[in-house]
Formats: structure tokens, C-alpha cells, sequence
């Protein structure tokens, strides 16, 4: 399991280390696979391809 | 999440042209991890940004991430389903999603449009002007 950030610093450089492996403008979206939040239903990014664009939205409640 | 008034918006409008998928990933002021739920911090955030929670424990688990996602999407209520990250970050490293991200895939399957780092680069405008750009 990763490690829970704890202050900006922390979040700052684990941003600047993941972004600099993140896909950018014309490189092909890494496929995915998860379940929703009951665990009954499961998607995958691929799924979505030749038929609509996918808009990606990430975050959290806190 | 910081701009889902707007996203709503945009989901509302182009959500049958546009697949949105709500990923949840790790929390980005847990109570155990980078807190902002309390002093001054605690009062502008509840003020400026009321439908955050500022008492969730970082899950441990899948089960437990899945709860508070859960929790979210019933807070939010904005109707793009959310699919959950396991614990282990995989989606939320690949995308450099912490603490939040927005990202436009084109049915080709390659990325259009890769929003700034959370949060100040979480603008929803860029990425309504990124699908109208897809004709």
C-alpha cells in the first residue's frame, strides 16, 4: 500500500515523481480496470474505445 | 473536489457524447494524513468548499476506500458513477491524479486533453473548451 501524505512537501514530490511518467497529449491512456463503490459493477477504460471520448475526473472527498 | 459545481455542469451537458467516469483515489487531507480540517483552515475550507469532508481517515483498505467513496458519491450527488483505485494507487499513479486531475480521452483511446496538478490545475472550463474542441 502507498504511504499516506502528510504535509505539501511530501505531495509535492510525489506529484513531481509520478507526473513526470504521466501520459500527455497524444499518448495512448493507460487502460484500467475497477469496481464501483459496491463492488458489484467493474469498468475498464478500453471498454469506451471507437465509441465515445472518456472524460477522467479524480479526486477524493476530503 | 474542488470545482464540482462546474462539473456538474459539464456532465449535464455533454454526458451523452462524453463517457465520465469519477475515479476515487487517495484521500487528499485524510485526519491521519495532511489535516486541513482544523483552525482557520477548517473555517475557509467548510466555507469555501462545503461538500468536502474533513473527517475521513485514510482507508487501509479497499473496502474502506470503497465506504468513502461511497460516501462521496452520495454527498455529491451529481450522477457520474465512481469507480474506485485499490489501495495500491495503480490508476492514481499512472495518471499523476493526487489530489485531483481531470484528463479527456479520445475514442482512439489517446489523451486529448491532461488537466494541470491538482488543485489548482483542476479547472473543468479547460476541459469543457477540451470537448468542444472534439467537434
Amino acid at each position: 500500500m502507498s504511504q499516506t501524505i502528510h504535509d505539501r512537501k511530501q505531495g509535492r514530490s510525489w506529484q513531481n515523481e509520478h507526473d513526470a511518467k504521466a501520459p500527455r497529449v497524444g499518448d495512448l491512456a493507460p487502460d484500467f480496470e475497477l469496481m464501483d463503490v459496491t463492488g458489484e459493477h467493474r469498468a475498464r477504460l478500453s471498454q469506451y474505445r471507437d465509441d465515445k471520448p472518456v472524460a477522467l475526473v479524480f479526486g477524493s472527498f476530503t | 473536489m474542488r470545482g464540482t459545481v462546474r462539473l456538474q455542469d459539464l456532465y449535464e451537458r455533454y454526458h451523452q457524447r462524453v463517457q465520465f467516469m469519477m475515479i476515487y483515489i487517495r484521500e487528499a487531507h485524510p485526519t491521519d494524513g495532511w489535516w486541513m480540517g482544523g483552525g482557520i483552515t477548517g473555517f475557509a475550507l467548510d466555507k469555501l468548499v462545503p461538500q468536502a469532508s474533513t473527517s475521513i481517515r485514510d482507508p487501509r483498505t479497499l473496502a474502506e476506500r470503497r465506504a468513502a467513496a461511497g460516501q462521496c458519491e452520495t454527498a455529491l450527488s451529481y450522477g457520474i458513477r465512481t469507480w474506485v483505485d485499490d489501495v495500491d494507487d495503480a490508476v492514481n499513479k499512472a495518471y499523476a491524479a493526487w489530489p485531483t486531475r481531470l484528463y479527456l480521452v479520445g475514442v482512439d483511446g489517446r489523451v486529448v486533453y491532461h488537466g494541470g496538478l491538482g488543485p489548482f490545475g483542476f479547472t473543468p472550463k479547460a476541459l469543457g473548451k477540451a470537448i468542444e474542441a472534439l467537434g
